[in-house]
């Protein structure tokens, strides 16, 4: 029984389907004839044997809807650009970009330009949607250049240029800011700049100017060619090869310099390991990664492991570092929900983690002192993961909590800190599987098992 | 080939063609020019078709 992906549907030449474990694409005509000009071209050889294009199989039985379909590898997981951090965006520019221009060359085009095409498979960008591919018409323009202001140049920036996270402006709104709203957001010496001058204020005034008109047939008599297509990405790829953001210097970037990070590490590290041999998960969610020691131990151990930060900076260079876990940047207290088209086009993130073990070290105190989470709640949603969790407590007499709570009094808290209170919590929802008191006695490790008679 | 499922935005082509260069610039002046041209033959036409038709039905 197939089973459409919710968020495939928006081009009707091809849309993914769910063949039990088994992922396919289902082609009408006009997707089929795409895949042959593609699929006889050097660059897709080329790109496929680089991992740059997720790969790609003619299958024999397309089944009775469909003209033709092709199989995928299952992506381990999936995460949207309103995760990913500033140099994982950039990245995913330069991809669509480099592959435009390669593909332009054999006579290729790519229909559309979003970064929802786009993802990261072993830490690098991976294009998905072979049905973006078809062949190009001398004189058409590049149909994605506005799609791609807007998702993925715009976006970046706005956080180079305007020192302002893109990630809640897409969460916002998948289409990303138009040019107008771009425009707006930008201040006076931010537009004075050539590449905004262009992209930004000019294209605004001609989208107000000519919307609803048609000037593709105006633009082919007048002699458009691929040639400009291609002058205009190795531009748009030297402008956003040349922006930065700046965002080694925000955050928990200094994390390691941290005393307990170092004395806590090993034994974090061998806890760690034994609950992995003893669930033996195929996948796991390691909320609070910070620098991802502990989900490259969950990677290395064969684990699909998903590495959850709501620190972008920190993220970032564990991307730039490289890691095995796939990452995701998302505030746990308010983590991506279910959006987009009925609710069902962009899964939210529980839904798309389903881990067989969470790791969350460093993390709780967080929800507790700096969220004003309950304790209870807390230990209410690690259950409701319904796997083991390994977890560390840190007492109220520990001194990163002192510091979270240097200017909250006590009644401003909620019960349930101290370890005895925290264990009776935990006992309602868990067995403890093991325990392991760390450095000083104010950091406390569970390996916790779901209590199914809870 | 076929307009795609995407919406690419009438101003956002020309100006596509501007930042192509500068045979771009006078390619987009030449669609900008066209579609000037044609845009007044369709204003011109709907103009003569207005004059012949009465702007209120009279009643039988």
């Amino acid at each position: 029984m197939r089973q459409a992906d919710p968020g495939s549907f928006r081009d009707p030449a091809s849309h993914i389907v769910f063949d039990g474990e088994r992922v396919l694409r289902l082609l009408d005509e006009r997707g089929l004839a795409g895949w042959e000009a593609l699929s006889k071209t050097n660059f897709f050889d080329r790109a496929s044997a680089e991992g740059r294009l997720i790969d790609s199989r003619l299958i024999d039985d397309p089944g009775n809807d469909a003209a033709a379909a092709l199989e995928h590898p299952r992506i381990p997981f999936v995460s949207y650009p309103y995760e990913w951090t500033f140099t994982m965006l950039k990245d995913a520019a330069l991809l669509q970009l480099d592959l435009l221009s390669e593909a332009l060359a054999d006579g290729i085009t790519i229909k559309d330009a979003t970064p929802y095409n786009i993802q990261f498979i072993d830490g690098k960008p991976v294009f998905i949607d072979i049905g973006s591919f078809e062949e190009y018409t001398a004189g058409e323009p590049w149909i994605g250049y506005r799609q791609f202001t807007r998702q993925f140049l715009f976006p970046l920036m706005l956080r180079s240029h305007g020192g302002v996270p893109f990630q809640p402006w897409l969460r916002g709104n998948p289409e990303g800011p138009s040019a107008g709203e771009m425009r707006n957001l930008l201040g006076f010496w931010q537009r004075l700049k050539p590449s905004t001058l262009m992209h930004v204020s000019l294209q605004a005034r001609m989208e107000e100017r000519m919307s609803g008109t048609s000037v593709r047939n105006e633009l082919r008599n007048a002699g458009f060619n691929a040639e400009l297509i291609l002058a205009n990405v190795r531009k748009l790829r030297r402008l956003i090869d040349r922006l930065e953001w700046g965002g080694n210097q925000e955050g928990w970037i200094e994390y390691e310099s941290c005393e307990h990070v170092g004395r806590d590490r090993e034994a974090k590290s061998e806890f760690l390991e034994d609950a992995l041999a003893r669930h033996q998960p195929r996948r796991v969610v390691d909320y609070g990664a910070n620098d991802g020691h502990f989900s490259q131990i969950a990677a290395e151990s064969g684990a699909t492991t998903i590495a959850v930060d709501g620190d972008e900076p920190v993220l970032d260079a564990l991307y730039r570092r490289g890691t095995d876990a796939a990452l995701v940047l998302s505030d746990l207290t308010n983590p991506s929900p279910s959006q987009g088209w009925a609710e069902m086009e962009r899964p939210g993130l529980t839904e798309r983690a389903r881990p067989d073990l969470v790791i969350a070290y460093g993390l709780i105190h967080h929800l507790i002192y700096t969220a004003s989470i309950p304790p209870a709640a807390v230990v209410a949603w690690l259950r409701s993961h319904s796997c083991p969790v390994v977890v560390e407590f840190v007492s109220p007499a520990d001194e990163m909590v002192a510091k979270l709570t240097a200017n909250k009094m006590e009644e401003e808290l909620h019960n349930g800190r101290t370890q005895g209170e925290f264990e009776k919590i935990v006992s309602d929802h868990f067995e403890i599987n093991a325990t392991k008191t760390l450095g000083d006695g104010t950091r406390v490790l569970y390996d916790l098992r779901p209590n199914l008679s809870a | 080939m076929l307009f795609g499922y995407l919406d690419a935005g009438s101003g956002s082509l020309i100006l596509q063609a501007i930042l192509g260069g500068a045979a771009g610039i006078l390619v987009a002046f030449k669609a900008w020019k066209a579609r000037l041209v044609g845009k007044r033959a369709v204003d011109q036409a709907k103009a003569e078709s207005n004059v012949d038709e009465p702007a209120v039905p009279s009643e039988s």
